[in-house]
């Protein structure tokens, strides 16, 4: 019998494919191997058994989360469902936090320098304690640290007083005109928390709150059942010069001038008032009893609204009649983000949230809330709340004059962060000791003479009242989940509280926490505390019992214990807002508005050395290990810019260079770049990209001294692309295609013209 | 011409017989795997080759141990040597616990041989491992599907309290006696290797013969 070619190939390929498949059903070795740990696991511990442990996340902020513990060590991080500000969601950005828990750039000893460029040397504990103490008690002590709440910032405000340090919150991309505009609108100290659920239409300026923006796991779970959880869908109109995520979901977009969002808002509170579609005694407090003249200016037709916004007339009037619709109530306004970070901002943010005010949505379900004050009378004093707002950049530039010796930074990173603004590197270089605790080294604790070993969020204790919190009392708990991963390091609380002792601050009979006098005892003598109140999520028969319970389920809180905010109406700004810009002067060709954006996953570049992070691809670009900028269409050809070529941003005298990313939705007179990228220092952070921040012009909000960071012109200029080089991106490996039965409804023009997708 | 066909005709029966006898004994194999544990022949079934040959005889059998040649061993007085009879849950610590037996750390073991038998050679791989802080990977004997839960913990539980009869009648007093139910004479086993099927209709029999429940979600979950 001959065997044919076709034959032999048919049976050829048979047997292949048999031997995948049986390959394919056989078990990997790995999984017939049992490894046989080291050492002794500590005294009833099973091997092998897994447990779950809640605690607070340090990487995403208000987000409560459960962790998988085996063998002693953290394998997985989640959302806690029962965590009222996440409710089980939870994002990379928590899930990564086990690459910063095990991460090859953990510092494993103290290490000082005499000299700020000499060589580091290790030194013990004890040495480091010496040198802390001899230094801060020669006085002229500032405190840098991250936005803290609960009884850290009680710790360092009380430290701070005691030892006549000045403390500042520091944050790169910082909110400062929104606390300041949440005070000025609505008489509260603390965030406006929104009802995004139950909310029927939103009207969002600048803010990115589906993807960084303040609370974002919360938001956009909230999002979901705005969306899907009613009878209704709700309806979302998107401001903002860029095209964000959250300008991807809206069904309406507002590619707004930068800086002319709050005329945008005047102007629509003007149509709302001239054509009565508010309450008319909410009207007369904020008009002062003029009524709609009071915001004349601000009316549509005119050509310098026209001029400032880029909107048209119809489209404002349109947008202002939806907002008040009796269909579409309750309604809300959110601002933040690039919305207050022009010279403008404070103005931009009021104009926005008095939207709020004539849409009468204050303490409404589907409204603006705001956090109740604590049950711990001693965590809502204006100190410790101020320790956890971010310090404006006119603060922290008033810090180098104001003669300041010795500077402690912990969880901050000014100088990445600042990238020369507000004098920082003169503090620091004038400073005659600085000290860093970190958890890995970055660009700050490498300008210091001190550095110190912290603990990661996972090997320590500590709290949270999440700000802006669910809307009712909260206190989330933070406990050592694992052993130190580094035996060194150690909880920057404790050192705190072991300096004011050798200061003889006496802080520990002050905190009354004699019988553990660390962070630990303090947040116990809390926890103490709300078990004596006897409501809210856990009840116990005794303190210790309480304890266990708050501890298991991540916090204690109180649905019942809510606020009613009574906003004391005030006369709202009619002056015409000065919005400037720095950077390249005049309107050159390819001089652009540079919006610059926080990065999904790595946020200002706290969390650009997790590769996980990096690897997370951009949501709107797909790209992932890389800064890039993106630039329109529009601009793109005239210009002869082809994606990958390399553009150069400068802006008086600075320069930063990125990849192009030419995108059809974004307007034509600005480019964005994300933050985040450009490290100095860091095994994964290091090398990647550049950091945009060091083309920002020192522009500041005009009525807070906060960094206004998209207040930057820039010219671009295209250095081609002679090697090739291409964008890392998810985008284009899959086919796009249109879903047939969901068409594009419409496509908003810059101008605010609309075209319904059928017209072509 | 007449034989020339017979010829052919018989190396065809020839040829099919084979061929259906190879079948045969291919479904008998797959079918015995199935049902059971496999022959062991070609790598399957039967005990893998350890990192470290460790003799379960030695730590915990009780009876006279022999050499290769099937001699057994005398200590310096001429007597014969027996196993240490160790209980199971010595060594396999989590097995009243967890889901998991557990094998021991590698520390658990150099707690003896730090002194004992430091120069047998398999002693001197485990010493190696602990000086090199090198984890010992172990082969897998026992190996249940994923979609399959068993806990150890309950299993003990169970047959350890005298109120509960084994289905032979006895009681079951020692967690050692209760390991035997399912992994055999493990103390006299040179190499460990896997006696019962542990398939499911054995798990239910079981079940069924202890009044334990069979649902699904009893294992699946």
């Amino acid at each position: 019998m001959g065997l044919t070619r076709r034959q032999f190939l048919r049976w050829s390929g048979a047997s292949t494919l048999g031997a995948v498949v049986f390959y394919g059903c056989n078990i990997p070795d790995e999984e017939l191997q049992i490894e046989s740990p080291l050492g002794m696991p500590e005294e009833g511990l099973a091997l092998g058994a897994e447990n779950w442990y809640a605690t607070i996340c340090g990487q995403d902020a208000g987000t409560g989360v459960l962790v998988r513990v085996i063998d002693g060590r953290a394998k997985k991080i989640e959302g806690n469902p029962d965590y009222p500000m996440n409710q089980g969601k939870h994002s990379a950005r928590s899930e990564a936090g086990l690459q910063a828990l095990y991460h090859p750039d953990r510092i494993s000893s103290p290490k000082y320098r005499e000299n700020k460029s000499g060589e580091f040397r290790d030194i013990s504990w004890e040495e480091a304690r010496q040198l802390l103490a001899d230094n801060v008690s020669n006085g002229g002590t500032a405190i840098i640290t991250d936005p803290l709440s609960g009884h850290l910032a009680l710790l360092v405000s009380k430290f701070a007083e005691g030892s006549g340090a000045t403390h500042k919150a520091f944050k790169s991309v910082e909110e400062a005109v929104l606390a300041k505009v949440s005070e000025e609108v609505f008489g509260e100290k603390r965030l406006p928390d929104f009802d995004i659920a139950n909310s029927k239409y939103i009207l969002s300026f600048g803010a990115d709150f589906l993807s960084t923006w303040q609370a974002p796991v919360r938001y956009a779970s909230a999002y979901g059942e705005f969306r899907q959880g009613h009878s209704t869908r709700g309806i979302h109109t998107h401001v903002d010069p860029r095209f964000s995520m959250t300008s991807a979901n809206a069904d309406n977009w507002v590619p707004v001038k930068p800086g002319g969002e709050g005329v945008l808002a005047a102007s629509m509170a003007y149509v709302i008032i001239r054509d009565g579609l508010a309450p008319s005694s909410i009207v007369s407090k904020l008009t002062d009893g003029e009524g709609a003249e009071h915001l004349a200016k601000f009316s549509p037709e005119s050509s310098e609204v026209y001029a400032a916004t880029g909107v048209d007339g119809h489209k404002i009037e349109e947008l202002a009649h939806d907002f008040v619709d009796p269909h579409n109530q309750p309604s809300l306004a959110i601002g933040g983000g690039s919305a207050g970070a022009y010279t403008s901002g404070e103005f931009n943010l009021k104009a926005i949230y008095t939207l709020n005010i004539l849409a009468n949505n204050l303490n409404k379900s589907g409204g603006v809330r705001f956090n109740p004050d604590s049950p711990l009378e001693s965590l809502n004093t204006d100190e410790v709340l101020a320790a956890g707002r971010p310090a404006t950049l006119k603060e922290i530039s008033e810090l180098s004059s104001s003669g300041v010796q010795n500077v402690i930074i912990r969880g901050a990173n000014p100088v990445y962060g600042l990238a020369g603004n507000g004098n920082f590197d003169s503090l620091l270089d004038r400073a005659k000791f600085v000290a860093t605790f970190a958890t890995s080294m970055d660009e700050t604790a490498n300008s210091s003479n001190l550095v110190l070993p912290e603990l990661n969020y996972l090997e320590s204790w500590g709290d949270s009242i999440p700000n802006p919190g669910p809307g009712y009392q909260i206190l989330g708990l933070q406990q050592p989940i694992v052993t130190p991963f580094q035996e060194m390091a150690r909880s920057f609380a404790d050192e705190l509280i072991h300096l004011s002792e050798s200061l003889g601050l006496g802080l520990i009979s002050q905190l009354q926490i004699n019988d553990d006098p660390t962070i630990r005892g303090l947040v116990r003598r809390g926890a103490d505390q709300l078990w004596s109140e006897g409501r809210g999520s856990v009840r116990a028969d005794s303190a210790d019992g309480f304890w266990q319970g708050a501890l298991q389920r991540g916090g204690w809180w109180d649905v019942d214990a809510k606020r009613v905010s009574s906003a004391n109406i005030s006369k709202m700004e009619n002056a015409w807002p000065s919005i400037e810009f720095g950077g390249e002067k005049g309107d050159g060709a390819n001089t652009f508005n540079l919006i610059p954006f926080v990065s999904n996953s790595l946020l200002d570049g706290s969390l650009s050395n997790l590769p996980w992070l990096q690897a997370t691809p951009d949501p709107v670009t797909s790209v992932t290990w890389a800064s890039w900028v993106e630039i329109s269409k529009q601009a793109a050809e005239e210009m002869d810019v082809t994606e990958g070529d390399l553009l150069e941003l400068s802006a008086g005298g600075l320069k930063v260079k990125g990849p192009a990313y030419v995108h059809p939705a974004v307007p034509p007179w600005t480019v964005s770049m994300p933050f985040g990228q450009g490290h100095t220092v860091g095994e994964y952070a290091a090398g990647v990209g550049e950091n945009v921040m060091s083309v920002i012009a020192n522009m500041v909000d005009n009525g807070t001294g906060s960094l206004a960071w998209a207040a930057t012109r820039v010219s671009v200029r295209n250095l081609g692309n002679s090697d090739g080089e291409r964008i890392p991106k998810f985008e284009g490996t899959v086919e796009a295609y249109e879903v047939e039965e969901r068409h594009i409804l419409q496509i908003t023009g810059p101008n605010g013209d609309s075209h319904g997708h059928g017209a072509h | 011409m007449l034989r020339r066909k017979y010829i052919f005709i018989l190396g065809l029966v020839i040829t099919i017989g084979i061929a259906v006898l190879m079948v045969h004994v291919a479904l008998g194999f797959v079918l015995r795997a199935w049902w059971s544990t496999p022959f062991e022949v070609l790598g399957f079934g039967g005990s893998p080759e350890q990192p470290v040959a460790f003799p379960h005889t030695v730590h915990a059998g009780t009876a006279v141990l022999v050499d290769t040649d099937g001699n057994p061993k005398l200590d310096l007085e001429g007597k014969e040597i027996h196993g240490l009879g160790l209980d199971c849950t010595y060594c396999h610590r989590a097995v009243t616990e967890g889901p998991y037996a557990s094998v021991p750390p590698v520390e658990f073991c150099v707690y003896c041989h730090k002194t004992v038998g430091t120069d047998l050679p398999e002693v001197k791989k485990l010493l190696a491992a602990w000086n090199n802080s090198e984890p010992i990977r172990w082969e897998r004997v026992h190996r249940l599907p994923d979609h399959v839960r068993f806990v150890h913990e309950a299993h003990i539980r169970y047959f350890t309290n005298p109120e509960n009869t084994l289905p032979s009648g006895e009681h079951a007093m020692f967690a050692s006696a209760v390991c035997s139910t399912c992994h055999g004479d493990v103390g006299s086993m040179e190499e460990v290797k896997q006696v019962r099927s542990l398939k499911m209709g054995d798990c239910v029999d079981c079940h069924r013969a202890n009044n334990a429940p069979t649902d699904c979600t009893t294992c699946h979950y």
